[in-house]
């Protein structure tokens, strides 16, 4: 006997042959993930360059470093999981406005843009200073990034502020935006009845800035500790609002969405209770224990005024449980919604590849990538102003 | 304007010219003519080559084959059928049954595959060679295939429309092979729309007919109620049967020397005249085949003219694989009965229903199928 | 009264408040016109234009049609209809399909199937399988060799009837319409087409299309799908699975000619599509179809 179904997707109930074949596999799950990261890192850095939060300070360059970084690599999944990568930019070339993917390129293209511009001011002085002090090739690197001006000058630097606050304030709706519309290429798709919701853009963009506030924490408290330099509380107690904030709304409108599919009850309904309580269990569950966790855990830091190492251990764990609370909602959303069947007759249990070019071992690879880059990059663009205030 | 703001915007003025141009560049060139994709692709896919090219290109080459499909029910199917103005074009043609053929036909290793594969041009009746190693199917050489493809349509299913012919195989057939009784290419067994060459000649027929005539009687009707009556048997059952005494499967002392001593012409020419004789009701005792009659509801799907095919007649037996019972020797019809009863005689079908009839079952059939009119 | 000191602050605050909302107002303007651009890229696609086809391209198919030998777009519509009380579920179209496309000989990749519903004796639901069906395959005891099993030889059953899939070429394609390069598209005459050398492989085609008739071809890297068998329609010849159904299941003509096979099959029986709330206007028509077929 042939080796009957050597790749092919288990399955229960009624699914359309073709669906066998799982579309889009986990590196579509850290692509989502990976951007939502960015969004969140963005939006404590413009926490402090827009609306003037001084608890953000010390953290607000390495902020704004950490969603550049991340932002390089948010499109590399999507590179791996094209069937024909080299033929990826024929989405720019000739884009198709009415695809919401086709935007894709120029959206995370602009922000990119965006976000490195914001960088360059933001750290020009600095790069200025370093063109000076440094010898050899480092001298050349800086003096490039100088453009050739070494104009420091009071009247150069408010310019520049200026610049950076401009640059911060197009930032905010653009990583909304980005996220945002991350999340509405999984819900305009009538087909899927586990995506097709008008809250899906919300509900992927607050989770994207829950699980970047948890990031931020989480590489604050290690860097520090690295660096042998003081964790100060106020940037903590900033921090945890913010994710006190972004925890509170995610929650609420998640379980909103699931009351609506449930309440709805249209036809299927039965399936994506099967799907719950089926293939995406494990998922859900992790999800939702990581998000009471945080919720419960940010309001008892809150209520009992909770001060200095306490705070950070605890703020610490929250933010690694929102990272892997939010990693398993892009899973149960991005895997789960291609497990119920577009027939509402069937579900597909999903199982990953471990080698190859659509692998977990990639996908290890790509998550791994971006705190490399931001660990050059720190060297590159020393972040940290050490007790002095930020330049910016 | 300092100097670094003035220096940042030219870069990104020249980095957006570079982006625009290599945009410009870029772009195919039929892209937008008709809308949104590339104009000429739309003559690209047209132009890929069919592979499945019809029946009537069969013809060219296989030529007898062609010729019985067409005589059979096969090709009768075919033809156009109106149903309420809507014309449905059905029925097997070369291709339904020989995908596999038209997929790496004529070449026998394989045909090209599409465009996408980078092959634009195939010449069919040339018998080229053609790439090979392209994933595509054998011929249908193996039998087993051929009882898989006959089933494809023919197995009983549920879920199968009424109107379509289905069997059920255990009943059926057994093991036996489809293509034992059936033409695949004329698969229903009518004598008549078979080639000259499979009919058998009754007149040449007739001289062989003399050595049966001691036992058999000169037009068929047996001397003795003992043996069975050959006069309007299906010709076809009785080519079977010779043949099954000439290779041992069958077994009797007088037949098996006689089988013996004819070829395979000889067989079908006889065959051929006992079914052109005029067939005689020997007759049975009544109240028995008054019983028997009750019985007999589970022999008539085969045993009753039209069989599958439709009603008609008892005893006349819709394939000519399968003898007629109507108006046969009542003793030889019994005899028959035991002896598949108890195994000396097998048949897929008739072993296992003669296993559920009793002793008087079998006297009570044998003497009503005798007294049924063979007309 | 104002001090010399806050004036100041009023001046520098009232100057950042006015950059704050220039630029407010240029990210909002932008939005609104990418917006705008999209929403209008979308309402304008309704009727019977293909997506982002403006008038001048229009007026270019009709008057440039594609070269392709002794045929001309324009005059066709082509449409297939499916009769499914006839089908026997023999699988000969989908075998047919996969030789005349290269379609790839597994279990996963499809240009079309075939579904069988059963009803079981006093059921409410129907059972559906189709001949990717594991246990079918099990039968067969290979993934190419694809037939229907008789797993209900010995169960009672009230309704049984196998249902043919292909794609839908609907008039409003969910597929095109997500299609981020331009790679598919929909030909003036009815087919959805790919182009493979444009397709990048990103599946979201296969996501969007609410009848699984998109799969995504691995050893290519671009999506396959059902086109009617463009290369045989433009020829003259039916599609290959209306070519060998041996009951007549599939009914394939031009909408044009009003004494088509199609065209009669439409106006001369109650006729279904599936799925009709997507609003993806299918072009093929079913009849003797059921609640349950999805």
């Amino acid at each position: 006997m042939e080796q009957v179904f050597e790749h092919v997707t288990p399955y229960v109930g009624y699914v359309y042959p073709n669906e066998t074949d799982v579309p889009w596999s986990q590196l579509i799950v850290i692509y989502p993930y990976i951007t939502g990261l960015v969004a969140g890192a963005f939006v404590i850095s413009s926490l402090y360059h827009v609306f003037n939060i001084k608890s953000f300070a010390p953290v607000s360059r390495f902020a704004l470093l950490t969603a550049l970084c991340f932002m390089i690599f948010a499109p590399t999944p999507l590179l791996f999981h094209l069937g024909q990568p080299t033929r990826a930019f024929n989405a720019v070339i000739t884009p198709h406005w009415t695809s919401a993917m086709a935007a894709f390129g120029y959206v995370a293209g602009f922000y990119l843009c965006l976000l490195l511009l914001e960088t360059w001011f933001a750290f020009r002085a600095d790069i200025v200073a370093m063109s000076k002090v440094k010898t050899g090739i480092m001298k050349k690197v800086y003096g490039a990034l100088t453009l050739g001006s070494d104009d420091v000058s009071h009247h150069a630097l408010a310019i520049d502020h200026k610049f950076a606050r401009i640059l911060s304030m197009i930032g905010i709706p653009s990583a909304m935006g980005l996220h945002g519309y991350v999340g509405f290429v999984f819900g305009s798709l009538k087909t899927r009845e586990w995506w097709s919701s008008d809250l899906m853009p919300v509900i992927f963009l607050l989770s994207a800035v829950a699980s970047g506030v948890g990031l931020l924490i989480v590489l604050y408290v290690i860097v520090s500790k690295f660096r042998k330099t003081p964790i100060i509380d106020e940037t903590m107690r900033g921090l945890l609002y913010v994710l006190f904030a972004g925890i509170t709304i995610v929650m609420v409108i998640e379980a909103l969405e699931l009351l609506e599919i449930f309440y709805k009850a249209r036809e299927g309904v039965d399936t994506v209770k099967a799907l719950i309580a089926g293939p995406i269990w494990a998922g859900m569950a992790i999800q939702w224990i990581m998000s009471v966790f945080v919720l419960v855990v940010t309001s008892g830091l809150l209520l009992f005024e909770v001060h200095g190492k306490r705070l950070v251990n605890w703020l610490f764990l929250c933010g690694l449980a929102i990272m892997i609370g939010v990693l398993a909602m892009r899973w149960n959303v991005v895997i789960g919604g291609q497990e119920l069947s577009k027939t509402m007759k069937g579900l597909l249990t999903f199982y990953p590849e471990v080698f190859g070019r659509e692998s977990l071992f990639v996908v290890g690879v790509i998550s791994v990538c971006p705190y490399l880059t931001l660990w050059l990059v720190t060297k590159l663009l020393p972040p940290w102003a050490d007790g002095k205030e930020a330049v910016v | 304007m300092p100097k670094h703001i003035a220096r940042l915007f030219a870069l990104i003025v020249v980095v957006a010219l570079i982006a625009f141009s290599v945009r410009t560049f870029l772009i195919p060139d039929s892209f937008y003519q008709y809308g949104h994709y590339r104009g000429a692709a739309v003559a690209e896919i047209a132009a890929k080559v069919p592979k499945l090219q019809g029946s009537a290109s069969c013809l060219l080459c296989h030529k007898k084959e062609y010729e019985v499909w067409t005589a059979g029910i096969h090709r009768k199917a075919t033809r156009n059928d109106a149903v309420q103005g809507v014309v449905y074009k059905y029925g097997p043609g070369c291709e339904v049954c020989h995908t596999g053929p038209a997929g790496n036909h004529p070449s026998k290793q394989a045909m090209p595959l599409s465009i996408e594969d980078k092959v634009t041009s195939i010449t069919h009746h040339e018998h080229k060679v053609h790439p090979a190693n392209v994933p595509g199917r054998n011929l249908l050489l193996n039998p087993q295939d051929m009882r898989g493809l006959c089933l494809n349509c023919h197995e009983k299913l549920a879920g199968r429309p009424t109107e379509q012919r289905q069997i059920d195989v255990a009943t059926h057939s057994g093991d036996e092979l489809c293509t034992k009784c059936h033409n695949p290419h004329s698969p229903r067994i009518v004598f008549a729309n078979l080639p000259p060459s499979l009919r058998g000649d009754a007149k040449a027929g007739k001289a062989v007919a003399a050595a049966c005539a001691g036992c058999h009687g000169e037009t068929g009707t047996s001397a003795n109620p003992a043996w069975p009556n050959l006069a309007g048997q299906h010709a076809n059952y009785l080519v079977d049967a010779l043949k099954t005494f000439k290779s041992g499967v069958r077994q009797n002392d007088m037949m098996t020397p006689m089988a013996e001593g004819l070829s395979e012409v000889d067989m079908r020419n006889v065959a051929a005249y006992f079914a052109s004789t005029r067939c005689v009701v020997t007759g049975g005792d009544k109240v028995k085949a008054e019983l028997g009659k009750a019985k007999a509801a589970n022999c008539a799907a085969c045993h009753s003219a039209g069989g599958l095919y439709g009603k008609g007649s008892a005893g006349i037996s819709g394939s000519s694989a399968w003898p007629n019972l109507a108006g046969q020797n009542a003793d030889y019809l019994s005899s028959t009965l035991k002896a598949y009863r108890e195994g000396s005689r097998t048949h897929a079908v008739m072993t296992s229903v003669a296993k559920t009839l009793s002793p008087l079952d079998i006297e009570n059939l044998s003497a009503y199928y005798a007294s049924v009119s063979c007309k | 009264m104002t001090t010399p000191d806050t004036k100041v602050a009023q001046v520098a605050m009232s100057r950042r408040n006015f950059l704050g909302f220039l630029s407010k107002g240029v990210a909002c303007a932008g939005a609104l016109i990418g917006a705008g651009g999209a929403v209008g890229a979308v309402v304008s696609e309704r009727g019977n234009r293909a997506f982002q086809q403006n008038d001048e391209q229009y007026a270019e198919a009709v008057n440039n049609p594609p070269k392709v030998p002794d045929y001309n777009w324009n005059d066709h519509k082509w449409a297939i209809g499916v009769d499914t009380d006839r089908c026997i579920g023999c699988l000969r179209c989908m075998e047919a399909c996969k030789m005349e496309n290269s379609v790839q000989m597994d279990a996963n990749h499809y240009r079309t199937w075939v579904e069988r519903y059963v009803y079981l004796e006093g059921a409410n639901t129907a059972v559906v399988d189709s001949q990717s069906d594991p246990k079918n395959i099990e039968n067969t005891g290979s993934e190419t060799k694809f037939r229907f099993d008789n797993r209900y030889k010995n169960v009672k059953v009230d309704k049984a009837f196998f249902v043919p899939k292909l794609c839908n070429q609907c008039e409003h394609p969910s597929c095109v319409q997500v299609c981020p390069t331009g790679a598919t598209f929909k030909s003036k005459d009815g087919p959805v087409l790919i182009d493979t050398t444009y397709c990048i492989g990103c599946q979201y085609c296969v996501q969007a299309c609410p009848y699984g008739a998109r799969s995504f071809n691995e050893s290519r890297g671009t999506v396959d799908k059902c086109n009617w068998c463009y290369h045989r329609i433009t020829k003259g010849l039916n599609p290959a699975c209306v070519e060998v159904c041996p009951t007549g299941t599939r009914i394939f003509g031009d909408r044009n000619d009003p004494e088509s096979p199609v065209s009669l099959f439409i106006r001369n029986n109650h006729v279904q599509v599936l799925k009709p709330e997507m609003g993806n206007a299918p072009n093929v028509f079913y009849k003797g179809t059921d609640k349950e077929v999805v």
